[in-house]
């Protein structure tokens, strides 16, 4: 069974915000939610400071705070390293939420899901068919599930993800510059498995103790 | 701006600033919104009330008074219980948080509340309810109730302010607290003054521990780290200034310090006993929001 995760060469990213825009289109998120996001900020004091940017998402942690908290198991770990949530379960009590030191979960109930990207003009027909081919479920937490609909169904015809584009997460096929690379951290010949030995990959904030399963090259 | 353009930026960025700008999310100490804002204040308010009746409870078995215990019982199950479901998303589905005891504190809060409340009837319906092995047994579950919110927030890493070691000893010294004033009020309304004095010099050492927690509690967190630091700020800047001087200051330690020396030496009066409870109570309710609204994640990128 692989485990899937991904690598993110900060030193590529041009922060145009592909990834951030093809995820919304991906899982027609509401106005205000995120899955991915790239951030900027910046290191150091003038004259010796350089700016940063972190494109970001779920880490799927695999000792992930979320998961630990959820007190009904709708929070999991699954056999591939992807951490999901069975909207069936979840009780809407944001534990999970609220332990995430990436903060990386939104909680959907009536006022994001009635948010309009143009307010007071109605829904568009986008919208529309986003809440009806990719619903959620009021009062329980969404995040990235690192396109879990595309890894199956492309692996159902064969495909492997992070090689083929169908089989891959929308953010990755997007970038225009490769800045991201997803794949199996448990296949020591994968790409992705190479470019953390190679580049000497890191996670985003080892300290918080998560073990996520994306990368930074830096 | 036209109205649609205000509109648009009023559902992107908030006033109450949880909309902030997708590239800034977390690139600075960010507060916790979950746990205390909008439908997060029923926590907030299910907390205090569970601890307080788990208090009471605890309190009432020292004086064998069966009055205190159904109070306590029914303020800890039924407000804090139901308030507690209000806040879910899915209130329905509350049966499921018995499934994950072994690694969710919220999860074995609920296991430890169905032993309080099935035990807890038992010993109001039995005449020899106050024996030593009931009354061991309800001690430790109301000790574990009364600290249970504050627990649930302890094993937060994520949140510095909310991992600080007085949390736990703070927690079960303002629900013994309020639930020792909530009785001394009883006994005083009932007539039983002898009893009313004698507690009073608990009321003493409750006071002096809960604000010794509570100064603990701030140096502690001021000492943790930077991100204990940004949370200490908070609570003296920003918009909760004033819920901190008037709500912790003012409520929770100078009104209750006075109305404690008024009746210094066991000179008790049932009107300063109720001014002294309603000053707590609104006090207690400021400290704990003030805690759960200022604590803050450390930012997702290295400044240095
Ligand atoms: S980043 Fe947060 S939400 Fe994602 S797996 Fe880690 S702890 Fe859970
Ligand atoms: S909100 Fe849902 S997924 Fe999150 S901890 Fe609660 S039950 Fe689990």
């Amino acid at each position: 069974m692989p485990r899937w995760g991904m690598v993110i060469d900060v030193k590529r990213c041009i922060a145009c915000w592909g990834c951030t825009i093809a995820c919304k289109e991906e899982h027609f998120l509401p106005p205000g939610v995120f899955w991915n996001r790239v951030l900027i900020g910046e290191r150091g004091k003038y004259p010796s400071s350089s700016k940063l940017i972190y494109p970001i998402l779920c880490n799927h942690c695999s000792d992930a705070a979320c998961v630990e908290a959820c007190p009904t198991g709708a929070t999991y770990v699954r056999e591939d390293g992807i951490v999901a949530i069975d909207d069936e379960k979840c009780v809407g009590c944001r534990a999970c939420l609220v332990s995430c030191p990436y903060q990386q979960r939104t909680y959907y109930d009536k006022e994001v899901k009635d948010r309009e990207y143009f307010p007071g003009q109605g829904k568009t027909e986008m919208e529309l068919i986003g809440e009806k081919l990719y619903p959620f479920t009021l009062g329980t937490v969404i995040k990235c599930n690192f396109c879990t609909e595309r890894l199956e169904d492309g692996m159902k015809k064969g495909q492997t993800p992070g090689v083929d584009e169908d089989a891959t997460p929308a953010c990755v096929n997007m970038c225009p510059v490769d800045a991201r690379v997803f794949g199996d951290l448990d296949d020591p010949n994968s790409k992705i498995n190479r470019m953390i030995m190679e580049h000497k990959g890191k996670q985003l904030r080892p300290e918080f103790g998560t073990e996520p399963a994306v990368y930074y090259i830096d | 701006m036209s109205k649609d353009n205000h509109e648009l930026i009023q559902t992107m960025f908030p006033p109450d600033g949880s909309g902030v700008k997708p590239y800034e999310w977390m690139i600075n100490p960010t507060r916790q919104r979950q746990w205390i804002d909008k439908q997060g204040i029923f926590l907030w308010l299910a907390f205090f009330f569970t601890e307080i009746g788990a208090g009471l409870y605890f309190v009432s078995m020292f004086y064998e008074y069966k009055a205190g215990l159904v109070l306590g019982w029914l303020i800890a199950l039924f407000l804090g219980g139901l308030i507690h479901v209000a806040y879910l998303g899915n209130p329905l589905r509350a049966w499921r948080m018995i499934m994950r005891p072994n690694t969710s504190e919220l999860s074995r809060g609920i296991w430890v509340i169905g032993a309080f409340a099935a035990l807890g009837f038992l010993q109001m319906v039995t005449s020899g309810g106050f024996n030593i092995v009931f009354n061991v047994i309800m001690a430790i579950l109301c000790l574990i109730i009364i600290s249970h919110g504050f627990t649930t927030m302890n094993v937060i890493r994520a949140l510095p302010a909310w991992s600080s070691n007085m949390v736990l000893p703070f927690s079960i010294v303002s629900g013994v607290w309020v639930g020792q004033q909530i009785l001394q009020l009883m006994f005083a309304i009932t007539g039983s003054a002898d009893l009313v004095s004698g507690m009073e010099v608990w009321a003493e050492i409750f006071f002096f521990a809960y604000f010794l927690c509570l100064v603990l509690y701030g140096w502690g967190t001021w000492h943790a780290n930077e991100i204990g630091q940004a949370s200490i700020k908070m609570m003296v800047n920003d918009e909760l200034k004033i819920i901190t001087l008037i709500g912790v200051l003012g409520l929770a330690i100078v009104l209750p310090l006075i109305f404690t020396l008024i009746m210094w030496g066991g000179q008790t009066n049932g009107f300063v006993i109720f001014l002294r409870l309603a000053s707590i109570f609104a006090g207690d309710l400021a400290v704990r929001y003030i805690i759960m609204k200022s604590a803050v994640y450390k930012p997702l990128l290295e400044r240095n």
